[in-house]
C-alpha cells in the first residue's frame, strides 16, 4: 500500500449552484460518503487546502477575467458569463481554495510526503479558457497546477491525461502552442458533446503542434473502444513525450448510468483506464501523478468510480 | 441568410490586359482560384480560374529547355483571352440555400455576386459558403446536441423547444433528418449548454426517445442485396 493524499475542505460545499444544477455540492457529500463507508478513507493521507497565491491563478489567467469573476460573485450575480455557470457569493474564494488545494497536492507529492493525490476539489477547471469561463468550470485547476509545476519545481515537461467525457477545451487552449505541456483527451465526439471541440485534427498550434493529441469517441460506445484508443492514441504519445510528472482531469460522467453523455463506460471500463494510466505514470513520472476531480453527475455511480479511482492510487506501487 | 451578408467583399480582382503572369503571380500569392476581370468601372467582363491557367500552361511532359521557352511566351497573354466570358453569376439576394445548390449543380468553386448594372459586389467561394454553414449550424460556439427521435406528426417540435425553453437554454439551431422509419423524424437540436441532463428526462418524460445517432448510422448503411 503506497501513500496517497486525498485533498478535501468542508469549504468546498460552499460553493452552491442553483436548485437541480448538476455541478452541485452533493456531488462531494456523495463522495466523501462513500470513502467513510469503504473505509478507504482512513487509509489516505489528509491533505488541508489553503487559497491559491494568486500570482498563480495569473500565471494561467487574465487579470481582468480573474478581477470579472470576483466581482461578479461580490455582486450576488446567479451566474457568470453563461447560465451553465451557476455562481453565488462565495464560489470566487472556494474556486481560490479548489486551485489551492492542486498546489498543496503538488506540494506533498514533491516533497515526497505522498506519493500521489487524488483531489477531490470544486468547481472543476478543464473548461475554463484563459479569458472564459465555460461549462461550470472558472479556474483551470490542471493547468494552473501544470505551471505551478513548472515555475515552482523546475519541471520541464509535463504531461496532461483528461478522461472526462467533455473535451477539456480550457487546458488544449492554454497548451496549444506550448511543447512543454503535453495534452492528451479522450471524450464523446464533439459533433455529438460539449463543448464541441477536441476533434481529431487538433493537434496544437505553433511551436505545440504535435503537442496535443484528442481521440473523440462516438455515443454509444464504451469500455471497448476506449481500450483501444488508450492503448494506440495515448501510450505511443506520452512514450515519444517522457512526462516528468503527470496531472489527471478526472471526469466520471462517461459511465452508462451518467445521462450527461451518451458513452457506455462500464465501471470496469473505468478501473481499466486508471490501471493504464498508472503503468504509463510508473514507466515515466516516477509514479508522481496528481489526480483532479472534474465532472460526473450520477450520484448513484459517482462515489464508488472515485472510489475505484482512489484505490488504484492507493495500491499502485511505483517502481 | 442572403448572399450579400457572407459575401466575400475584399475583392482581388484583375482588368482584361493583365498578363497570365502577373495573374498567376496574384492567385499564388493571395492563396485564391478566381479571379474576376472587371473594367475600369467595375463592371463584371469575366472570370479566370486556376484551371484556365493550367489549361493555357504548356504541358509538363516537353523537355525543360522547350517548356520553358513556351512557358515564358504564354505567360505573356493577356486573361481576356482565356477567361470565362459569361460566366455564372449570383445577385447579393439569392440566398445560402439558393448558392448551394446551384453550386452544386453547376459544379463551380466561386461565383462572382453582381448588381443589376452588371457590377461586381463581391464573390462566394465554397470556403465562404462553408463559414457560413458552420455558423448557422452553431457548431463555432460550445454547446451540445441532442438526438430525438419524434413521430412524423403536427406539434411535435413545439414540445421539444418549449422544453429546451423552460430550461432556459438558447438554441445554436436544429437539424431535421429523415429516419428510415417513414413514420419517424430524427431531430437534432444543437443546444448552448453542458447542462443537458434535465432537458433529456423532460424530453423522455415526454415520450421523446433519445435515440443513439449510431444505430441510426448503421440502420442507414446501404444493405448488400
Amino acid at each position: 500500500m503506497g501513500k496517497t493524499g486525498f485533498v478535501f475542505d468542508k469549504r468546498y460545499l460552499e460553493h452552491v449552484t442553483f436548485n437541480g444544477h448538476p455541478e452541485s455540492h452533493y456531488r462531494l457529500i456523495a463522495i466523501l460518503d462513500g470513502l467513510k463507508q469503504n473505509g478507504l478513507l482512513e487509509k489516505l493521507i489528509p491533505i488541508g487546502p489553503e487559497p491559491a497565491n494568486q500570482r498563480w491563478i495569473e500565471a494561467t489567467h487574465n487579470i481582468h477575467y480573474i478581477m470579472r469573476f470576483e466581482e461578479a460573485c461580490i455582486a450576488g450575480f446567479p451566474d457568470f458569463e453563461h447560465q451553465d455557470n451557476s455562481i453565488c457569493r462565495e464560489t470566487y474564494d472556494v474556486a481560490l481554495l479548489a486551485v489551492g488545494g492542486v498546489l498543496k497536492a503538488i506540494d506533498s507529492m514533491m516533497a515526497g510526503d505522498v506519493d500521489n493525490a487524488f483531489c477531490a476539489v470544486r468547481p472543476p477547471g478543464h473548461h475554463a479558457e484563459q479569458d472564459r469561463a465555460l461549462g461550470f468550470c472558472y479556474f483551470n485547476n490542471v493547468a494552473i497546477g501544470a505551471r505551478y509545476l513548472q515555475q515552482n519545481y523546475g519541471i520541464k515537461r509535463v504531461g496532461i491525461i483528461d478522461f472526462d467525457v467533455h473535451h477539456g477545451n480550457g487546458t488544449q487552449k492554454i497548451f496549444e502552442d506550448d511543447d512543454s505541456v503535453f495534452y492528451y483527451s479522450i471524450h464523446e465526439h464533439p459533433s455529438f458533446a460539449f463543448p464541441g471541440t477536441g476533434r481529431e485534427f487538433e493537434k496544437g498550434t505553433g511551436a505545440g503542434e504535435t503537442y496535443t493529441l484528442n481521440t473523440p469517441i462516438l455515443p454509444g460506445r464504451g469500455d471497448m473502444d476506449y481500450r483501444k484508443k488508450l492503448t494506440t492514441d495515448m501510450i505511443p504519445a506520452f512514450k515519444n513525450f517522457q512526462p516528468e510528472v503527470m496531472l489527471l482531469s478526472a471526469g466520471f460522467d462517461g459511465h452508462s448510468a451518467d445521462l450527461m453523455s451518451e458513452i457506455n463506460l462500464s465501471t470496469e471500463g473505468y478501473k481499466f483506464i486508471s490501471r493504464t494510466i498508472l503503468n504509463l505514470v510508473n514507466k515515466y513520472c516516477e509514479g508522481r501523478v496528481v489526480s483532479v476531480l472534474e465532472g460526473g453527475y450520477n450520484l448513484d455511480v459517482l462515489p464508488g468510480l472515485v472510489a475505484d479511482h482512489i484505490r488504484a492510487l492507493l495500491e499502485n506501487q511505483a517502481i | 441568410m442572403f448572399v450579400s451578408e457572407t459575401m466575400a467583399t475584399d475583392l482581388i480582382t484583375v482588368r482584361p490586359d493583365t498578363t497570365l503572369k502577373e495573374a498567376k503571380g496574384l492567385m499564388q500569392e493571395k492563396n485564391i482560384r478566381h479571379l474576376p476581370v472587371v473594367d475600369e468601372v467595375g463592371k463584371l467582363l469575366g472570370i479566370v480560374t486556376d484551371r484556365d491557367m493550367r489549361d493555357a500552361q504548356p504541358s509538363s511532359l516537353l523537355d525543360e529547355e522547350t517548356y520553358a521557352r513556351t512557358y515564358e511566351r504564354v505567360m505573356e497573354h493577356r486573361v481576356e483571352e482565356i477567361m470565362s466570358k459569361e460566366p455564372l453569376t449570383i445577385s447579393g439576394f439569392y440566398t445560402l440555400q439558393d448558392t448551394l445548390l446551384v453550386m452544386g449543380k453547376k459544379k463551380v468553386g466561386a461565383l462572382p455576386v453582381i448588381n443589376e448594372d452588371g457590377m461586381l459586389e463581391g464573390i462566394m467561394s465554397t470556403r465562404d459558403l462553408l463559414r457560413a454553414f458552420v455558423n448557422i449550424m452553431g457548431i463555432g460556439e460550445p454547446g451540445t446536441l441532442l438526438c430525438i427521435l419524434v413521430q412524423e406528426r403536427p406539434g411535435q417540435m413545439k414540445k421539444i423547444v418549449d422544453i429546451i425553453t423552460e430550461e432556459n437554454v438558447s438554441l445554436g439551431s436544429v437539424m431535421v433528418a429523415k429516419y428510415w422509419d417513414k413514420e419517424k423524424r430524427a431531430v437534432f437540436p444543437y443546444v448552448m449548454t453542458q447542462n443537458v441532463i434535465r432537458i433529456k428526462e423532460k424530453l423522455q418524460a415526454e415520450g421523446f426517445e433519445l435515440f443513439d445517432p449510431m444505430s441510426w448510422y448503421l440502420d442507414q448503411l446501404p444493405q448488400k442485396k
